[in-house]
């Protein structure tokens, strides 16, 4: 038993020692300040999963067309690493008495806060409902993720729906389905569409030969970055039948409005490139978007949605108001005011799933308690020193 | 000697009483010949979205054309309310005045403009070069404001300025009208004429074609005047919603309808006519009957108005840039060997300052009906607030005229800053709608604010430790003193700056929906939070002793500065709708001037140093 406690002791000396915590702090502060300044370039999407939700971040050193990047220790690894600092300190140090309650409360509060972003950063799903005034939707999509859906409908007009993610469209990959067989010839996560007439030698030479992308051509472009737009991704399919018979070639994209049919297997098929949709099992249906300005000025002063909430399963059918600052909490997702849209008439509303939600406010309080707890602790002792250093 | 030491902690805070008093005495004394500019000044009108007095009004206006309130040149209007005056009544004499500053060499010689002893240039001067001038600003604006050149940024910033002053020339009359209040009440005569004719028209009968052209003529008029200000003037019925207030062209086709002009529109025509023709009996008349109306009708917008303009003219963030300067240069003598009395009249005079400070943000606050911070300005006003009252506390404790000392540099600092934040406009701006939540700026907004204000005390504190040390043995006594001081506004900056952090993360869960997103402004709240927990845990840790403490603490004016204006200049993100653009070289100057005073704690003192500090392993 002491064997292992030995054992145990250095490792536990090293993850517990307060240099430690100060070089990691050090650390994170480098990283945090640095991964801001790249959000000029970068965007804040690509900045959270390259810096901070990664275990390594690279940093172009000499940013430009010769990068030179260096490892640094990512958001992951910092915030892995100053969890052991922190367990192996208190583990070295427990001792449960009351002046020592405020460092155990504030020390858990962050752990809990920590865990709180990983489980955010592993569990949460943002998408948006776009909803024209008197538009019902049962779904919400997701901003920035696109997917390739492929829909059937049967005799009893009930469609079937098989979405392939983003994560496995790429050159060449292959998808069988029920009399079919679906390629993808290329795959462009940003893109521009032209006509193909007006089209240079920058531009893709492959050109599709059925649908409304037959006239058109496609070139790679950067990622976007800004916040506000957002990739438009296009893709070359070929589908052949199962006999191998070619049924033709098809430009599909999330530029381009609308779907693409074919028949195939005795059924009739809808395919298209469209943002990833996320399906609740209630709908909202937008009465009344608006938007009040302060008079004379272009500075908003409140948007609001009056939107009817239709859940025939539960039986419910009531009407509420979202707005600035008061969200719609409902069925484990939270439904802000995102936007708008079309003069007014559209509403945008953010959707956002993250069963984490309520751990900052615990530890928010947890931390906030023991610091006026350590502090408080501090001043009185102060005082006594004092009153016993005067006469 | 025992009496003048007796009289000092008393005799140097009354004086200072004594002369804020006169200084009050003066500023609200009338002035003007004849005309009660005073009383106009205090008309209710809505400009910016809001309800402010004609006062506020010229004040903001004339800050943000050019960088103050008082108009240059032989015989100045008297007030910024009279300028107003002059302006709309009169703009023929407005216009020679010499308003418009023009720095930048490329836009001077564009214009073929010379610049003479750093004067300004009238708007008639400027009239030549409008065409030119418009080519050059519709090409200016097709380009993202983000990549303009500084001499483009010059070209659409006096653009702006004189848009904003045309504007007021339709804002209470027309330019162009000879007789105000006969030239409104013959339009809407023959407006009410036009209308008989037109239904005569309607039923087939004979009309008078040129009656209803010239009504038609003179509509036109008026809506275009109509776009032509964006000052609302003419107040909604009693108890009806501030939204309804409307513009004088739009009050004068609504009295078409209506039996006659409505008390607004006339008391501005006749006071247009008076002013004109120098008749401050006839202006002061009309004045006041208007005036009586609003104290019946609308008696919250006036009283509003009324205070609002008082406000204005005591001044009472720049009355306390002198009281801190007077408590600083009082606790400086006490240490040169003039001691309890001293320190005692300089803390005395610093309440007084913040006194002062304390009414003017409560006055701010009754205003808006918000809590004292909600935009760049009031944060600056609101920082030095919060680092004085700290350093109150912490003079109480230690009575050593330091906390003093620091405070008075804190206050007088952050109001200049505050000065300078000011020249962008209206100070009482309306909040945007996400910021439109008194509970959040309550608490959130509050909260984090004091942590900068901690954190910056903690970094004077340090400066004062760094600077002395090479000059002056500071005694063992003062060095606990400053390090116990500094130790305790470092914590107290740690609690504010993460509650206040956090809360801005349950914020931003509550109005759009994630709890933290790495936004330029949440990493640099965050940065501040973990430079404080770094301090700390250095220090219990042992790694840093009394001036690595100091060393850190004035790194901490860094991190500090760079989460207040650094983030905002990045213009990007949720909170960039704070954005500063001159402000990035003062930026840069301040966080150069902390590097050498840090570099400067390396020097050593003449105290035996304390330990080196020990390179973080």
């Amino acid at each position: 038993m002491s064997g292992t406690r030995n054992m145990l002791a250095a490792p536990i000396a090293v993850f517990s020692s307060l240099r430690l915590t100060v070089l990691l702090l050090g650390l994170c502060m480098i990283l945090i300040f640095w991964a801001t300044l790249l959000q000029v370039q970068m965007g804040i999407h690509e900045v959270q999963l390259r810096y901070f939700r990664a275990w390594i971040a690279w940093f172009d050193v000499v940013p430009g067309e010769k990068s030179f990047p260096i490892p640094f220790p990512g958001g992951m690894l910092l915030g892995a690493l100053l969890l052991l600092n922190l367990l192996a300190a208190h583990i070295r140090r427990f001792k449960l008495r009351w002046e020592k309650a405020g460092m155990i409360l504030v020390h858990t509060g962050i752990v809990l806060m920590l865990l709180g972003e990983l489980f955010t950063a592993l569990l949460s799903e943002e998408s948006q409902m776009r909803l024209d005034e008197g538009q019902t939707s049962n779904h919400s999509a997701s901003p920035r993720e696109i997917e390739l859906a492929v829909i059937s409908r049967d005799m009893d007009g009930i469609e079937t729906v098989n979405a392939i993610p983003f994560s496995r469209l790429a050159d060449g990959s292959d998808f069988a389905f029920d009399g079919f067989d679906l390629r993808v010839l290329r795959f462009f996560r940003n893109s521009e569409i032209q006509d193909a007439r007006l089209a240079d030698g920058s531009f893709d030479p492959m050109r599709a030969d059925k649908g409304m992308g037959a006239t058109l051509a496609v070139r790679e472009k950067p990622r976007e970055t800004a916040m506000d737009l957002r990739d438009l991704s296009s893709a070359f399919v070929e589908i052949r039948l199962a006999d191998g018979t070619p049924l033709g070639r098809w430009l599909l994209s999330n530029a381009l409005a609308g779907v693409e049919r074919f028949d195939a297997g005795g059924k009739t098929w809808k395919m298209s490139i469209r943002q990833k949709r996320f399906y609740h099992p209630f709908s909202i249906r937008l009465l009344d978007f608006t938007h009040e300005r302060y008079l004379g000025t272009q500075i908003p002063k409140n948007f609001s949605s009056r939107i009817r909430l239709l859940n025939p399963g539960e039986g419910e059918d009531r009407e509420t108001l979202i707005y600035m600052n008061h969200p719609l909490r409902y069925g484990g997702l939270t439904f802000y005011q995102a936007g708008f849209d079309n003069d007014d008439s559209t509403s945008i509303l953010q959707v956002v799933r993250n069963p984490a939600w309520t751990m900052p406010y615990v530890s928010c309080a947890m931390v906030g308690i023991g610091l006026v707890w350590i502090f408080s602790q501090h001043l009185i002792k102060a005082i006594r020193r004092r009153r016993r250093s005067e006469p | 000697m025992n009496t003048l030491a007796r009289i000092v902690p008393w005799l140097i805070p009354a004086l200072c009483v004594v002369a804020l008093a006169a200084w009050s005495w003066r500023a609200m004394r009338p002035s003007g010949d004849g005309f009660d500019l005073e009383g106009f000044a205090t008309l209710p009108v809505v400009s910016n979205g809001r309800i402010q007095p004609l006062d506020s009004l010229a004040r903001n206006r004339l800050l943000s054309i050019q960088g103050k309130q008082r108009v240059p040149g032989e015989n100045p209007p008297p007030s910024p309310a009279g300028w107003l005056a002059e302006l709309a009544f009169t703009p023929q004499q407005a216009d020679k005045r010499p308003i418009f500053p023009i720095h930048h060499d490329e836009v001077l010689g564009q214009f073929e403009l010379k610049q003479e002893d750093g004067k300004s240039f009238s708007f008639l001067q400027l009239v030549p070069r409008l065409g030119e001038m418009s080519g050059e600003v519709s090409r200016i604006a097709t380009k993202d404001p983000q990549i303009r050149s500084p001499y483009e940024k010059a070209m659409m910033q006096l653009w702006k300025s004189l848009g904003s002053y045309q504007q007021l020339k339709f804002s209470i009359a027309h330019p162009e009208s000879a007789g105000l209040e006969s030239d409104l009440t013959l339009l809407v005569e023959k407006a009410r004429e036009a209308k008989g004719e037109e239904q005569k028209r309607a039923r087939g009968e004979p009309f008078a074609a040129a009656l209803t052209d010239a009504a038609g003529a003179r509509m036109k008029v008026l809506s275009e005047w109509s776009t032509q200000t964006e000052v609302f003037t003419k107040p909604p019925a009693m108890g009806k919603l501030a939204s309804e207030w409307r513009k004088l062209p739009d009050a004068a086709v609504d009295a078409i309808g209506q039996e006659e002009l409505d008390p607004s529109t006339l008391a501005f025509a006749r006071m247009g006519d008076a002013w004109r023709k120098g008749d401050p009996a006839a202006f002061n008349t009309a004045l006041s009957g208007y005036s009586e109306w609003l104290a019946t009708h609308r008696p919250d917008d006036l009283g509003k108005a009324h205070a609002e303009t008082v406000f204005n003219r005591l001044a009472p963030f720049y009355t306390c840039m002198a009281v801190y300067t007077l408590a600083f240069l009082c606790a400086l003598l006490s240490w040169l060997g003039a001691g309890h009395a001293l320190r005692t009249a300089a803390f005395r005079v610093l309440l007084v300052g913040l006194a002062i400070h304390t009414a003017g943000l409560i006055v701010r606050m009754l205003l808006e009906g918000r809590p004292p911070v909600t935009n760049l300005y009031s944060s600056a006003i609101f920082i030095g607030w919060g680092a004085i009252a700290l350093s109150v506390l912490l003079e109480l404790f230690y009575k050593n005229a330091i906390g003093t000392a620091v405070a008075a540099i804190t206050g007088f600092s952050t109001l200049i800053i505050a000065h300078h934040l000011s020249l962008s406009g209206d100070t009482l701006e309306m909040m945007r709608a996400v910021l439109d939540t008194n509970f959040w700026l309550a608490t959130h907004v509050v909260i984090i604010t004091l942590g900068y204000s901690a954190t910056f005390l903690a970094g004077i504190i340090g400066i004062s430790y760094i600077l002395i040390r090479p000059f002056w043995n500071i005694p063992e006594s003062v060095a606990t003193q400053l390090r116990g001081m500094a130790y305790g506004v470092i914590c107290f900056a740690t609690l504010a700056s993460f509650v206040g952090t956090v809360l801005g993360g349950i914020w931003a869960d509550q109005s759009w929906g994630r709890f933290w997103g790495w936004d330029p402004k949440e990493n640099g709240a965050l940065l501040i939070v973990i430079w404080n927990a770094m301090i700390l845990h250095a220090r219990w840790g042992g790694m840093i002793r009394e001036r690595g403490l100091m060393v850190m603490a004035v790194f901490g004016n860094i991190v500090t500065s760079w989460s207040w204006f650094g983030t905002n200049m990045l213009g990007i993100g949720l909170h960039s709708y704070g954005f500063t653009d001159a402000a990035f070289l003062w930026l840069s100057a301040f966080i150069g001037s902390q590097l050498l005073v840090m570099a400067a704690g390396f020097l050593p003192g003449k105290r035996k140093p304390s330990a080196p500090i020990q390179a973080v392993s």
